[in-house]
């Protein structure tokens, strides 16, 4: 029978504990990296790392400085090189641990996504990996929302004041159960210091613009609609990032945190397969 | 419409693999049983495998060089529930790597009956190998005493695990009691044949009593073998809905119908019977069901009590113990008929034990040390505090259950529960206990011959303070109150000499 172990382990880095969550299972046939998005943290992923981990892939989500059960200023968007570097570390630090020979995949949900795009394009990330997963996330969101006031604004904003994310549990999920949880986490961040945004400017022109020229399949996935993401400015940014090579895959869901809908199990066993075969997938 | 039968075919499918998953699962508590030394090792290794990496270990600094009975208890304190809450409200929010190192699938809730109920972690690892393998072991022997029980896909009421849709979460995951296995939480958790049952399904009512109605409605005129349920009192309830509902039942066989839905065949020959057998005086479960032979439900401690109602409503039914647990884990599993004790679950959990006489405030002291016993170091006939260690979490819990030890089974000893710790009440240093009082009113009852039921009993303060005892007894009772009086205070007198050198100062009052 096999077992899987659920860890929390706390990193290190530049005097802030990171806590990784992970969920191991007996026999590895693969690794899932979760970046998480700008509310949520490891505490959201119970049912989903015990799926993959069913699926024999290690699952890890590592919380971002100042979320979840991490260490680090709340409600701060910190700064891009800071982040890329922390996610940089602990993911490297995270494979010691792990077998050497196995297929990764990084998979980001929402801002984890954007976080995801730049961290493709940082020189100091090395790491090897098979397959990249953005899942509705909103590539691009202020360059393609906001105008150059808006945007000059959020750049030169020095206020502690906390700006709202508009963030409500019933755009995430329709099942009741799971939005109670969203309303009740208390460790989820809704609000973030309005200084701090500049930062989520940095990190899209850190991939706007860019071309990856991957060589690894790269897939979007979302609901069929989102009601949090423009999904057609996402994808149209998406297009461009994968020179129009990438995957689009849409599951029969509206909400935007798919993992807390009736499509969850479809998105685990989809991108199970997706990692462990490496892309070697034939999709109709 | 008529009932879908599908579910048969489901027990059909599953009744094989049931038995032989059953099977497995009582030869290895067997081997274990002649092997305990090895799989107390075993146990506290796996504990230790889990706990080792758990966020808890690495702040309380339990670093553990080897698997060393002696350097676990050393670096390891002795805890109460109430020691482990910091942790238990870290593992809300993290469900897995804050206790142990193990997914936490729900939260058990107890029934708080010594306080606000716990948050009992039900960990994927503990469920797949200690919790589910000890209902299989306590089934196979049922199915030893009860062949018949897998004869026929009515021969089973089951009422040990009822599948309910949890009504409380806690962020997110489920806050249930541990008989409500519902949903199934992956392919190892407990699959009974009769699991798509319409009396057993998370569709039946809400309602105890209309739940009890449901299961009787299905059940009449089948060829019931075995009765399974945790408390006797659900027996009782179960014979008091049958009386109490017996017109409608009739009516509902007679016409095929539940609740107004035609769901069976009418069947006026089953009316006639049922409401002749109903119509004769004395009847019992055993008219209802004669293919009735094995019953089961705890029988300890104050649940003894209902053994002469048990006796009126299944007279000549075989009664066989279920298994000594609580929401924290199993104690003893039954591997006999014997009502007294049972082997303990030497597979289930790291087992420590203190003498009853011993102040458990002391032992709990971290400035005192205590050295605990261990399984093989009890002796026949002494009463022991029982501290687990379990692998989902809670190490070293005081559970505040005091057992006796009644025999061996090999080298592992069989317990008998006694009662809760602590539970206790002093006018002048009597510390009289519920077990005491329990003790002297069975007695009393074996000589003079009088069924009796169950009893409340507190302090009264007056001038001359007393105890009150509220008492069943038969209605036809001639002996007064003040004579049952004089003879339970005898009773009592000679199970607790305290309370005997004060007397004077005790008086039980019959109500």
């Amino acid at each position: 029978m096999s077992t899987t172990t659920k860890e929390i382990e706390f990193i290190l880095i530049d005097q802030v504990r990171l806590a990784a969550h992970k969920w191991i299972p007996t026999e590895i046939k693969g690794v899932v990296f979760y970046f998480h998005g700008l509310q949520s943290h490891g505490g959201w992923l119970w049912e989903v790392g015990n799926l993959f981990a069913s699926n024999n892939l290690a699952f890890i989500c590592i919380d971002r400085r100042g979320c979840g059960m991490s260490e680090g200023e709340r409600q701060i968007i910190p700064p891009v090189n800071q982040l890329l570097l922390d996610y940089t570390l602990a993911i490297s630090h995270c494979l010691n641990k792990l077998p050497k020979s196995v297929p990764i995949n990084l998979f980001g949900h929402c801002l984890g996504g954007s976080i995801l795009a730049a961290l493709l394009n940082y020189k100091g990330f090395t790491i090897k990996f098979d397959s990249v997963v953005f899942c509705s996330a909103w590539l691009g969101k202020l360059y393609s929302t906001l105008n150059e006031k808006e945007l000059e604004k959020i750049r030169f904003d020095k206020s502690d004041e906390l700006w709202d994310a508009g963030l409500h549990a019933e755009d995430f999920t329709s099942d009741s159960r799971y939005s109670v949880f969203i309303d009740d986490d208390t460790l989820a961040t809704r609000k973030l210091v309005s200084r701090s945004r500049k930062h989520l400017l940095d990190l899209e022109e850190y991939y706007l613009g860019s071309n990856w020229n991957c060589k690894k399949p790269v897939v979007f996935i979302s609901g069929t609609d989102d009601t949090v993401v423009d999904l057609s400015s996402a994808l149209s940014v998406f297009q461009d990032l994968t020179a129009g090579k990438g995957t689009i895959v849409h599951l029969p869901t509206s909400k935007h945190y798919l993992f807390f809908t009736e499509v969850k199990n479809s998105l685990v066993n989809w991108v199970s397969y997706l990692t462990v075969s490496k892309g070697n997938i034939h999709c109709v | 419409m008529m009932l879908n039968t599908s579910w048969k075919n489901d027990w059909s499918l599953l009744k094989d693999s049931f038995q032989q998953d059953c099977q497995f699962h009582s030869n290895h508590f067997k081997y274990c049983l002649a092997h305990p030394n090895e799989v107390q090792t075993t146990v506290l290794e796996d504990i230790i495998r889990l706990g080792q990496n758990s966020l808890m270990w690495k702040e309380e600094n339990y670093r553990l060089n080897t698997v060393n009975v002696d350097e676990y208890r050393k670096k390891i304190p002795i805890k109460r529930y109430a020691d482990f809450i910091p942790y238990i409200e870290r593992e809300i929010d993290a469900k897995g790597g804050v206790l142990s190192c193990s997914p936490v699938m729900r939260w058990l809730k107890t029934s708080g009956t010594t306080g606000s109920a716990k948050k009992v972690p039900y960990t994927q690892h503990w469920m797949n190998h200690y919790r589910v393998p000890a209902i299989k072991a306590m089934w196979s022997t049922y199915m030893h005493h009860c062949p018949e029980m897998l004869s026929d896909p009515y021969a089973v009421l089951d009422m040990q695990t009822v599948l309910e849709e949890p009504s409380e979460f806690i962020k997110g995951l489920a806050y249930q009691s541990i008989s409500n296995r519902y949903p199934r939480l992956d392919k190892n958790d407990w699959t009974p044949p009769w699991l798509n049952a319409p009396w057993f399904v998370s569709g039946m009512p809400g309602s105890h009593e209309e739940r009890m109605y449901h299961r009787l409605r299905f059940l009449i005129g089948k060829p019931l073998h075995f009765i399974s349920t945790i408390n006797p009192s659900t027996l009782i309830s179960m014979w008091d809905i049958l009386l109490s509902q017996q017109e409608r039942l009739i009516n509902d066989i007679h016409l095929g119908t539940l609740n107004g839905k035609k769901l069976f065949e009418p069947n006026a020959t089953l009316a006639k019977q049922l409401t002749s057998i109903l119509n004769t005086k004395n009847i019992s479960f055993k008219d209802i069901w004669p293919s009735l032979s094995l019953f089961s439900c705890w029988v300890s401690a104050s649940a003894k009590l209902y053994r002469p109602l048990l006796n009126k409503i299944l007279p000549g039914v075989t009664q066989i113990p279920f298994m000594t647990c609580g929401t924290e884990g199993v104690v003893t599993i039954p591997v006999d008929e014997s009502l007294t004790s049972q082997p303990l679950a030497i597979n289930q959990a790291f087992y420590e034990f203190v003498p009853a006489e011993v102040d458990m405030s002391d032992v709990l002291n971290p400035a005192q040390s205590t050295n605990t016993l261990l399984f093989n170091q009890l002796e026949t006939g002494k009463e022991y505090h029982l501290i687990m260690s379990q692998a989902n979490g809670l190490y070293r819990l005081a559970t505040g259950d005091i057992f006796r030890v009644e025999g061996f089974e090999g080298n592992v000893p069989r317990l008998n529960f006694i009662r809760r710790d602590g539970i206790f009440h002093s006018f002048t240093g009597e510390k009289l206990t519920e077990d005491q009082v329990t003790e002297a009113i069975s007695t009393f009852s074996q000589q003079n011959n009088i069924d009796l039921g169950l009893y409340m009993c507190g302090p009264k303060w007056a001038h001359i303070p007393r105890y009150v005892l509220m008492l069943e007894t038969p209605s036809d009772l001639s002996v007064s109150n003040d004579e049952i009086a004089e003879k339970i205070d005898g009773c009592l007198q000679k199970v607790n000499i305290e309370y005997a050198s004060n007397s004077t100062l005790a008086i039980i009052q019959y109500t």
